[in-house]
């Protein structure tokens, strides 16, 4: 069973040597001739102002937030989708009730405007 | 053997990167070493035979959990920790009771006493997701409910915090 | 056996009703007008009271015999009539909490609040008949995060905002704690079910036990807010809405009382004699460091506070004496509690609103200012300090003779000793409310309809049942041989 796995972890191990390669070999092919414009953000456009490191909205948390709950809504549809060949119509009823609670609450949460970019 | 060796070579990441985490001054940092570090637990649990907890650790702890710290981090502007915070007496006391938690851990594994045989063995495909998607949606159809419940309690949950935010927020 | 599809339902109908009502309150209060927002108070009561009219007809149903108990759901959940009546304590404490924050100023109007209130009383309901851990945890963290929310629902108030993270922070810890314990009965025995996990557990040695236990009390302590977990409840319930603090300090410390005697009792029965211990050390201190951290306050909330934690701690008396006469007096005790300590919160609401304050001395001349108003926070202290022949006293009675008949003389004594140092601080409001004079005798008090019913309601069950201990004493024993 776990010989299944070995497959991905080879398959990992060679992305990972394929992308070292690549990357070294670039290295040494490439001339070396940096500037000062060369090393800018981006080579045309606006100058960058700043850092990078910049506060976010605390809007954003909201959208995170939301995210999580959805994410762990579809960590409960895998189980379900492979299962319900042999429970049926029952399985599909008690899916659809935790969903509708879920898109209730999203609805509301909308309503309210908690999603309001405001 | 194969697993054996895995074993280790993952071990010796998953300490190696939960170190870094707590090490590194760099908050962010800490959040992708924390995500480095949940990757490799979510291989253990594939070693252990339960492929459904390493991809729920994936999807959600490494993927969501982790948006939402890097979210917080960066809305509160504290991705760089100042040096040196004011409990430093902290700092010795964790060292002692880190080390006696390792030092209790290993005696017990050392002396277990006669009576703690394992508990019969788990199935093999543990966290198989369709036996997980049967007992949870026929045994364990109730708690299986409340998940949605708890789920939309924390909806409202975020409906409560974005209501009335000035344009700051807070 | 097999359980039809009803019987299932029927285990968790009050849940059933309560999800409805909430699902019914998110829709009525994203269309509702602004300008009638008020009536969402009106709307919660009124899935609350369904919920509760459910609920009483099924505690008739066991009472009477005419339905039997019995797990449903896998081993989830039990229909029995302790579960039930814990559930009629939280749908309780759960309108009257409604009915004093429909006009608490900074509370109104706002439909999160009661769907986050409706949604609490399901995941206590579930509490009180969870019978696996899964279940357990699930309905604990239910309402520990609507609880969070509604302690810190008023984000702009620093004290309510401090309020709700700290309740969120020991709270997380704690359940945390707690789950390292669960995870560690899982462990060791394998199972989930209470039932079997006490099987399984006969066979391990007693240290093994002994470390999930501790583990495990920690979260529970936490929820009943015993001394040394007790750390977050001062500074949680003087800055939480006031409405909410009396519903965290009856429903929720009900709750952890639900949880700590069925696992107790189900699923540590091997371990009788460790807990006995624990739970006997744990009444001592609660009761003792409640009552002498309550003599100092000039907060009427903290006051509250410390005089809930020494509550916990003689209800904990009940539960050290582990035997039938002691889980009833600790069940009755609770469904006491629920009347006196909201009584109490109420007449706190109403003198927030009108003073602005939450000062004991702001109570001064209320005698004069509100008769009604004082004579009922008097009910409820004396009740809540034991004085016969109010009801409280019988509770006191009960849980010391439990005691008693445990063996545990010395827990009986120091309870006793700690109902007279709590007489101290009851007497100090009351002459706050009867000697103290204040220059705004003359201006009258305000008190809402919704809340003058919970006023009455609370006082007249606290009296009524002074007259009728012996039935409600009856059903505690009836829910008690559910264990």
């Amino acid at each position: 069973m776990l010989q299944g796995y070995a497959v991905v972890g080879l398959y990992l191990l060679l992305s990972f040597a394929l992308l070292g390669v690549v990357l070294l070999l670039w290295w040494f092919l490439r001339p070396k001739k940096p500037n000062p414009l060369k090393l800018e953000t981006y080579e045309c456009g606006v100058q960058t102002v700043g850092d990078a490191w910049v506060q976010f909205r605390a809007q954003y948390y909201i959208f995170a937030l939301i995210f999580v709950l959805f994410d762990v809504e579809a960590v409960f549809l895998f189980p379900w989708a492979v299962a319900y060949n042999q429970l049926g119509l029952y399985a599909v009823i008690e899916m659809a009730l935790f969903l509708l609670l879920l898109l209730g609450g999203l609805l509301y949460a909308w309503r309210k405007g908690a999603l309001e970019w405001a | 053997m194969g697993e054996l060796i895995a074993f280790y070579l993952l071990a010796g990441i998953a300490v190696a990167t939960a170190l870094a985490m707590v090490i590194t001054r760099n908050a962010v940092h800490s959040a992708l070493f924390l995500v480095l570090n949940l990757v490799v637990v979510a291989v253990f649990y594939l070693l252990l035979g339960a492929p459904f907890v390493a991809m729920v650790q994936i999807a959600v702890y490494a993927g969501a959990v982790m948006v939402l710290f890097l979210f917080v981090i960066m809305m509160l502007g504290a991705e760089r920790v100042g040096g040196t915070t004011g409990l430093r007496w902290q700092v010795p006391l964790a060292g002692a009771l880190g080390a006696a938690l390792i030092g209790g851990t290993l005696f017990a594994f050392l002396r277990a006493p006669a009576g703690l045989a394992p508990v019969g063995s788990p199935p093999v495909p543990f966290g198989d997701p369709a036996a997980i998607g049967e007992r949870l949606l026929t045994t364990y159809v109730l708690p299986f409910e409340i998940t949605s419940v708890l789920l939309l309690i924390a909806m409202i949950g975020a409906v409560v915090l974005a209501r009335d935010s000035g344009p700051e927020g807070k | 056996m097999e359980l039809s599809w009803w019987a299932h339902l029927w285990s968790v109908l009050p849940e059933i009703v309560l999800v409805l009502a909430a699902a019914l309150m998110m829709a009525v209060d994203a269309w509702l007008p602004e300008g009638r927002k008020r009536e969402l108070g009106y709307w919660a009561i009124g899935g609350l009271a369904a919920a509760l009219t459910v609920t009483a007809v099924q505690a008739a149903q066991l009472a009477g015999g005419i339905a039997v108990p019995y797990e449903a759901f896998g081993g989830s959940v039990r229909a029995d009539l302790a579960a039930m009546l814990f559930r009629v304590i939280f749908l309780l404490a759960g309108i009257l909490t409604v009915a004093i924050s429909m006009d608490f100023r900074p509370l109104r109007q706002s439909g999160e609040y009661y769907i986050l209130l409706l949604i609490s009383v399901l995941g206590m309901g579930l509490m009180g008949a969870a019978v696996n851990l899964v279940m357990l945890y699930l309905a604990l963290e239910t309402v520990g995060i609507a609880l969070y929310l509604l302690a810190g629902y008023l984000r702009d108030t620093p004290r309510s905002a401090e309020a709700g993270l700290k309740y969120f922070l020991f709270g997380v810890f704690s359940s945390t704690i707690m789950l390292y314990g669960l995870a560690l009965i899982y462990g060791f025995t394998g199972e989930i079910a209470y039932a079997r996990i006490a099987q399984a557990l006969a066979g391990l040695p007693a240290p093994a036990v002994m470390a999930a236990l501790l583990l495990i009390l920690v979260g529970f302590g936490f929820k009943v807010s015993a001394v040394p977990f007790h750390f977050w409840t001062p500074d949680v319930y003087e800055g939480a809405p006031t409405p909410v603090t009396a519903f965290i300090s009856v429903a929720s410390k009900a709750a952890g009382f639900a949880v700590l005697i069925r696992a107790m009792i189900e699923a540590f029965p091997t371990a009788q004699a460790n807990w006995v211990a624990i739970m006997a050390a744990l009444a001592f201190v609660t009761m003792t460091v409640g009552n002498l951290l309550a003599i100092p306050q000039r907060n009427l909330k903290r006051l509250l506070a410390y005089s809930s934690i020494a509550q916990a701690g003689y209800i904990l008396i009940g539960i050290a004496a582990a035997s039938p006469l002691g889980v009833a007096a600790s069940i009755f005790y609770l469904g006491i509690y629920t009347l006196m300590n909201i009584a109490a919160f109420a007449v706190a609401v109403i003198m927030t609103n009108v003073t602005g304050s939450e000062e004991i001395r702001d109570l001064a001349g209320l005698s004069r200012r509100s008769p009604g108003l004082a004579l009922a926070m008097l009910a409820a202290l004396l009740s809540l300090g034991g004085i016969p022949p109010l009801v409280g006293f019988f509770a006191k009675l009960l849980v010391f003779a439990a005691a008693i008949e445990s063996g545990l003389l010395w827990l009986a004594i120091a309870g006793v000793l700690n109902a007279m140092v709590a007489f101290y601080y009851y007497i100090m409001v009351a002459r706050a409310m009867y000697v103290d004079r204040s220059p705004e005798e003359e201006k009258p008090v305000w008190i809402s309809r919704p809340a003058r019913f919970t006023l009455w309601f609370t006082v007249a069950g606290v009296l009524l049942l002074t007259v009728l201990v012996y039935p409600l004493y009856l059903l505690a024993q009836m829910a008690a041989q559910a264990f």
